[in-house]
């Protein structure tokens, strides 16, 4: 899976379960401020990341800096990676 | 050709009569029910002090299902004053009647959605709202003594803690989940806190469907118009059938697609 694919998969995964507009899900949207999620929006987007890629991220540090949606594809990419890389 | 110009012209003028007509009632209503309601909500703050000894003397009541009531009371006034002008239709409400405690969710059109409460057969519900109604002044005291939820600015923790107060003491919440009111007439997209209490506290959740409001007064218009509002309960779901960590995404979408489904079929004109 390339980071492209990774990419593609968030935004649908988002778009779908947290019913975000697909043509606001651009890398520099803020997840509070031009996304309008909140505290609980984030807790739900943990688990359909969780579900989409099949890994555990509730209990990192760095989901807790998350702000917007390019930090999201970041953060997945380097998780994947690092499986990847641990597998 | 003469009979037919004067067919149309009589229709012409039957519809420049009622286009009058229409305007009239619609400046009537507004000179009255704004001034009625402001009159109303002052008796309604001036009695509340003897209401509330009176109440907490005979029902020994616990203040915040007091308030709660008083609310719905004043609500019901809401609704007298506004029914010159307004049709009101409740359909299926007294299901509310039998599950209580239980979370409440309804879309929104309107500033005059949470008057419409007052339609419900049930009164002890506490209201969990953005801030804003929280900065009108005559109703703050109130909404603070009846327990409402500033889910704007309340920490998700302090939410729990109020709504498990509430819940404990047979009380019901209502949220409206899309946050804001819809400026299309479609449901927007669903903030997911009241699902997750469903889910949290295993009580049912029923949804609420409204129709109408929004032609009496909508977003960014200030003065109101004639409107047939109608509020329908639908069945009651069970958060215990969606299990998992997602369960409460998944009842989030299925009870979206009903409401959906409702709200469009309370907008088709009566055959």
């Amino acid at each position: 899976m390339n980071d492209l694919e990774i990419v593609e998969i968030i935004n649908t995964a988002l778009a779908r379960e947290l019913e975000l507009d697909p043509a606001r899900l651009t890398p520099e949207a803020s997840l509070f401020d031009d996304l309008e999620l909140d505290s609980l929006d984030l807790v739900d987007m943990v688990i359909v990341l969780e579900q989409a890629f099949n890994f555990k991220i509730r209990e990192e540090e760095e989901v807790r800096s998350i702000r917007t949606l390019g930090d999201i594809h970041q953060f997945v990419i380097r998780k994947k990676h690092h499986l990847e890389g641990n597998s | 050709m003469m009979l037919f110009e004067e067919l149309l012209s009589k229709e012409a003028r039957l519809e420049a009569f009622s286009r009058f007509h229409r305007r009239i009632v619609i400046i009537v209503m507004n000179a009255t029910v704004f001034p009625l309601l402001i009159i109303w909500t002052a008796i309604s703050i001036l009695l509340f002090p003897f209401s509330w000894i009176i109440w907490i003397t005979v029902n020994r009541w616990p203040t915040e299902r007091i308030v709660r009531h008083f609310i719905w009371i004043y609500g019901r006034g809401w609704l007298i004053i506004m029914s010159p002008f307004v049709r009101f239709k409740k359909e299926k409400l007294d299901i509310l009647k039998e599950r209580a405690p239980a979370i409440l969710i309804a879309n929104h059109l309107s500033f005059f959605d949470i008057y419409c409460m007052a339609l419900l057969p049930v009164y002890d519900i506490a209201f969990a709202i953005r801030s804003w109604p929280f900065r009108m002044f005559w109703y703050r005291p109130f909404m603070g003594l009846a327990n409402y939820l500033d889910v704007e600015h309340q920490s998700w923790e302090k939410i729990i803690r109020s709504a498990k107060r509430i819940i404990e003491r047979k009380g019901s919440l209502l949220f409206f989940p899309e946050g804001h009111r819809s400026r299309n007439g479609r449901l927007g997209r669903f903030y997911s806190g009241a699902f997750r209490l469903a889910a949290d506290f295993g009580i049912p959740l029923i949804p609420l469907c409204i129709a109408g409001t929004n032609d009496l007064l909508p977003p960014h218009r200030w003065w109101l118009k004639p409107a047939s509002i109608r509020l329908r309960a639908l069945s009651p779901v069970d958060p215990r059938e969606f299990s998992g960590s997602s369960g409460h995404m998944e009842m989030k979408k299925v009870v979206k697609r009903a409401m959906e489904e409702t709200l469009l079929e309370m907008r088709r004109p009566a055959q």
